[in-house]
């Protein structure tokens, strides 16, 4: 056994014991083994348990995962596999809930219904998780590819937009043979990763200098320049697919950033300013905007049309109650369809309210609260800028999404199409958001590779303003 | 030469620290919004979100588990489910004339009446017992319509809408001693099966609401009207009850104002000609038999602003009178007016008897009616007697007493009062039409002038037998003219009607 | 109500709360975490002996506490200034990552040594071992136990 572990020592590998984690997952796992048995109870109507294949592969994967985390010695957070988990498993449990025919895939012959696809999903998903967190050990090819990234980034926007496929006015998904998926998922993380690496990196400049458009102080407008030319290239392309959420998401996450790295009010405060002159715009000129906003503000002007969902979504709402309606005691079909049009990707929180009551809505609120503290604080305790505003960014992807599809259901805002994630059915956003969690863990390890020093060449930016700068300094001198 | 590179950052700098808490802080300050919403979707606005008619889980209960009937104190049918063509089923409302009491239901303009008061309890959703509904959490299917008993008498509901016939008006009948809801029209009224019809019902809505005439309008429990010299009753618990007055309380000035009219800052109040007997002041009992304005003026003044609206509002007035279906509040004066809500005592004095900014539902004087029948206490009014459910439950809901008004010795000299008011040598020249043979009635009339051009408002409110009142009516007659003319004999008839029924 | 509509109402509480213990054993740990970070705060992490000062500043036999992070050079503004002719204005950033010290030149005229090798980017140290910036000789050392 010495040998053995002789052996990893010599390899860079030092198991280490996991505890809390490992204790915080059998609790998930019994949690959800209530759930699931809470659940098959109220389908077959007495106490027979069923068949819980599905769940006991899930929770094996997780199992599986904290076994390879324990064997790799990183000392990464404990506490974002099991809330990522108990999240992963409620949106097991309602996917086994709603009516199976909501979504199917065919993979490798057998047609999947929509649990099992989801379980597939979901170990994809972790699967990555747990990869990235494990294998990622540097994080030099995000930070000095930036514009590299940025660039991928663009193209596959482009890519959809070119060839994409719409679905109900929405160029979303993008069908390579028989997979579609989502960029606009993976879009955000390279967004995060450009801004910032770019923040990062110019921090000192764009905290120092500041260009004064009367009394609006914004940030020197040569140094934002490759920033907001990526994040409006971003926003318009966003813009005109109508995918309204993930504008929104960008906007703020962007503002994030930049408050975080340069702590000046003043630049978000203009943002925000844009923003309300932006969404002002919007408004007016798309009546698609329009109508989500009087559709938010009065759905029942038109119930049985636009309005249709918000108000399904209100009566489910109603229904929970402080205790819910317990697993699969929600709304039941109407004519075929359930209760709510999207239930598995828009409104899973409203489903997962009804039928978990307030108490259960809270939980999940408090769910993504957890991740919001660990990942806000891998970026307080990182090694630098650009892992700091790394880990801010990624956080904020997945915490902020939560809140606008949230506040969505909850008609706080206007509904957007965003998924909540690592609940709402869907492989792109699983897959995506499984990564995030992984990168994140793999940044908690304070004992990971150090960031390099910053080269020695500077950026293109101020190489070429260098010289600029070099030659009129001559001229200067030659004149004087 | 210029710096080629940057220094190393020390690490993280220190500032990204103070950011990111308050990043976090706006995150809680977000996510704190969101269980704002959560709990106010959940908890606080469930109620009206889980009855709602448009949400598809009442929808579907109402499929599985049909909505309850609603039924006449005889078992005659007021309300019920028709199967019709495609297994849907329609609500059916086989009399028209308890329209304003039963309401009605439909998906598209939503309820009215008990249909949309004890909504939750047609349904099912509800139960009538508090208790029972925790329980009901705990069953599995927990849908259990119930029918609705009414109080309300269809045989006497049809013959007072045959009374009031095409005038505007509104007519109550009261069972004093419990409270219970005899007969309610209003005319003009509607249909409510052409309202669920779901072909026609979007048409006939449309007409019903450009009508000028409200036929929507419930005018027995929202109509406020100028009730003229009804109010007198209300003026006489008043007086009697805060020692203002008494049985023998007289006015020396009496028998010369008649000539000249009582003058009050500046405001002539005369009695009707020939109406009054001029040789002696009045007192009391004669004042109200014959109806005199300027007794009824001397009283109010002597009671005082503040008294008249105190025990006004102790039999209702001011407020909204609890009951099942929505009302109005009457009203003494407008308020606002420096003499505690009066204007000036002019209109004190013509509060008196029931003109100046007096403003009364019908509802609200057959509750004066009941209460002074009642022996001064008066009782809540309700429609529903019993609720019986599918699965054998039945909640009975018993007669409550609402408030002691006036104790019985004035309760009673004002019923001897309302006697004379009907059946007394004077009295039966304006009240005599609600007269019965063999039963003695107690009642008042009232004209009540709402304008130079318009014909008077026709009131009349009674009860009958005196002794021992089965019934309390309150019947009004828009520009109907004189108290005596329409309204009297629509209440002596109505309430010999329903005498008759009983035996 | 029977034994099933109990069971069942036992499992779907069960479930909420089983739910709500994961979040309190979360809030818990994180609690006791956040107590242990702050108690530790204060506590220095190493100390740095100063060897040999041929200039005198700083005076040999003197220590430095050490945070997490410390600048080392001749301008007043860093954390360990040393006056040497030797040592440029911002020569090295001695800093403790995760679980080991690490030495870095920022790009000093004369550079910095460990043990006698030259660092070229950046060498992770132990305790005991030597760094030379210019004439002047630190040694990393243990914190002194209070």
């Amino acid at each position: 056994m010495t040998g053995l572990r002789r052996g990893l020592h010599r390899a860079g590998i030092r198991p280490r014991l996991r505890r809390r984690e490992l204790t915080l997952l059998l609790v998930v796992g019994l949690a959800l083994v209530t759930g699931w048995a809470s659940l098959a109870a109220q389908q077959a109507g007495t106490l027979d348990l069923g068949e819980p294949t599905l769940l006991i592969v899930y929770l094996g994967v997780l199992l599986a995962i904290h076994v390879a985390f324990l064997i790799s010695g990183r000392r990464m957070d404990q506490y974002l596999l099991p809330t990522a988990g108990m999240l992963g498993g409620l949106s097991l449990l309602l996917m086994m809930r709603l009516p199976q025919g909501m979504a199917g895939q065919s993979l490798f012959g057998t047609l999947l219904p929509l649990a099992p696809l989801q379980l597939v999903w979901l170990v994809l998903g972790f699967g990555l998780l747990g990869a990235v967190a494990v294998l990622v050990r540097n994080d030099g090819w995000l930070r000095r590819y930036k514009y590299t990234w940025a660039a991928i980034g663009i193209g596959l926007l482009l890519l959809v937009f070119i060839f994409g496929d719409s679905r109900g006015g929405q160029l979303l998904t993008l069908r390579i043979g028989p997979f579609s998926g989502q960029p606009s998922e993976l879009l955000k993380v390279i967004l995060v990763v450009f801004v910032a690496g770019y923040l990062a990196e110019n921090r000192a400049l764009l905290t120092m200098t500041s260009s004064r458009l009367g009394p609006i102080r914004m940030p020197p407008v040569p140094y934002m320049l490759p920033m907001l030319v990526m994040w409006g290239l971003a926003l318009a392309i966003v813009v005109i697919q109508r995918d309204l959420g993930a504008a929104l998401l960008f906007f703020l996450i962007f503002l994030a950033l930049l408050y975080t790295a340069t702590r000046r009010a003043a630049y978000v405060l203009t943002g925000l300013a844009l923003f309300a002159a932006g969404g002002f715009v919007v408004y007016e000129l798309f009546s698609h905007v329009q109508q989500r906003i009087d559709i938010w503000l009065d759905p029942s002007a038109d119930p049985l049309g636009a309005g249709y969902q918000i108000l399904r979504a209100m009566y489910a709402f109603g229904r929970g109650g402080v205790l819910g309606t317990g697993l699969g005691g929600g709304l039941p079909q109407i004519g075929g369809a359930p209760a709510i049009p999207a239930i598995h990707t828009d409104f899973v929180f409203a489903a997962l309210a009804e039928e978990l009551g307030m108490l259960g809505g809270l939980a999940i609120l408090a769910l993504y609260g957890i991740i919001a503290q660990r990942g806000l604080r891998i970026a307080a305790t990182a090694a630098d800028d650009f892992r700091a505003l790394l880990a801010t960014g990624l956080t904020l992807v997945i915490v902020v999404q939560a809140a606008i599809i949230i506040g969505g259901n909850l008609r706080v805002i206007p509904l957007t199409g965003v998924t909540l994630p690592l609940i709402s059915y869907g492989g792109s956003s699983l897959l995506v958001n499984g990564a995030i969690v992984g990168l994140l863990l793999a940044l908690s390890d304070p004992g990971a590779e150090l960031p390099p020093l910053p080269s020695r060449r500077p950026s293109l930016w101020r190489r070429l303003t260098g010289r600029a700068r070099d030659v009129g300094g001559r001229i200067e001198e030659a004149i004087s | 030469m210029s710096r080629a590179w940057q220094p190393t950052q020390p690490g993280r700098s220190p500032d990204i620290g103070g950011s990111l808490l308050r990043l976090a802080l706006a995150m809680l300050i977000g996510y704190g919004a969101l269980a704002a919403g959560l709990a106010y979707w959940q908890v606080i606005d469930a109620e009206r979100l889980s009855t709602d008619p448009r949400n598809p889980l009442v929808i579907a209960a109402a499929r599985n588990a049909p909505r309850g009937s609603i039924y006449d104190t005889n078992g005659e049918l007021l309300a019920h489910n028709l199967r019709v063509g495609g297994g849907q089923q329609q609500r059916a409302y086989p009399a028209a004339v308890a329209a304003p009491v039963v309401g009605y239901r439909s998906i598209i303009f939503g309820s009215a009446g008990l249909e949309r008061t004890y909504d939750a309890q047609l349904t099912g959703l509800r139960s009538g017992s508090a208790a029972d509904d925790l329980l009901r959490k705990f069953r599995a299917d927990p849908y259990d319509p119930a029918d609705l008993h009414l109080s309300l008498d269809l045989r006497l509901q049809e013959y007072a809408a045959q009374q009031l016939g095409d005038f505007r008006g509104a007519i109550v009948a009261i069972e004093p001693s419990t409270g219970r809801i005899l007969a309610m029209v209003t005319s003009p009224t509607f249909d409510p099966n052409r309202i669920v019809d779901p072909q026609r019902g979007a048409r006939y809505v449309a007409r019903l609401r450009d009508r000028s005439d409200s036929p929507l309008l419930n005018r027995a429990t929202q109509g406020l009207y100028v009730p003229g010299s009804v109010f007198k009753i209300v003026t006489a618990g008043a007086g009697l009850g805060s020692n203002a007055i008494s049985g023998g309380t007289t006015y020396e000035s009496q028998p010369e104002e008649y000539e000249t009219g009582f003058l009050v800052e500046g405001f002539r109040i005369r009695d009707a000609p020939r109406s009054v007997q001029t040789d002696h002041p009045l007192d009391f009992l004669e004042a109200t038999e014959v109806s005199s304005n300027i007794w009824y003026a001397h009283a109010a003044l002597d009671i005082g602003a503040q008294g008249l609206l105190e025990w006004a509002g102790r039999f209702g007035f001011g407020e909204r009178i609890p009951f099942d279906l929505p009302t109005s509040a009457s009203q003494v004066t407008r308020a606002g007016g420096p003499l505690a809500g009066f204007s000036d005592r002019v209109e004190l004095a013509n509060a008196a008897y029931g003109q100046g900014q007096v403003l009364v539902t019908p509802l609200q004087m057959a509750l004066v009616a009941a209460t002074i029948a009642n022996g001064g206490v008066a009782m809540k009014p309700k429609l529903v007697d019993e609720f019986r459910t599918a699965s054998g439950q039945v909640t009975r809901v018993g007669p409550e007493a609402w408030r002691t008004v006036l104790d019985r010795g004035d309760a009673q000299l004002i019923r001897e009062a309302m006697q004379l008011a009907v059946e007394g040598q004077y009295g039966r020249r304006f009240a005599g039409g609600a007269r019965i043979d063999g039963v003695s009635v107690a009642g008042k009339t009232g004209t009540a002038q709402v304008g130079p051009r318009d014909e008077p408002h026709s009131w009349f409110i009674g009860f009958a037998p005196a002794d021992s009142p089965q019934i309390a009516v309150a019947v009004i007659v828009e520009n109907g003219g004189s108290g005596g003319e329409r309204a009297a004999p629509i209440g002596g008839r109505l309430m010999a009607r329903y005498l008759q029924l009983q035996r | 109500m029977d034994t099933f509509t109990i069971a069942l109402w036992v499992l779907r509480l069960a479930f909420v709360a089983l739910i709500y213990i994961f979040l309190l054993l979360v809030v818990r740990g994180l609690w006791r975490d956040l107590r242990a970070g702050i108690a530790s705060a204060g506590e220095p992490i190493g100390r740095l002996l100063v060897v040999a000062a041929p200039e005198g500043q700083p005076p040999a036999g003197s220590a430095f506490a050490l945070d997490a992070v410390n600048s080392i050079g001749r301008d007043v503004n860093n954390s360990i200034v040393v006056e040497d002719t030797f040592v440029s204005a911002e020569h090295a950033m001695l800093t403790f990552r995760g679980r080991a010290w690490f030495i870095e030149d920022r790009g000093s005229t004369n550079g910095t040594w460990v043990n006698g090798q030259r660092v070229e980017t950046y060498l992770p140290l132990g305790f005991g071992d030597e760094i030379q910036v210019g004439q002047v000789r630190l040694r990393l050392e243990r914190p002194r136990i209070t």
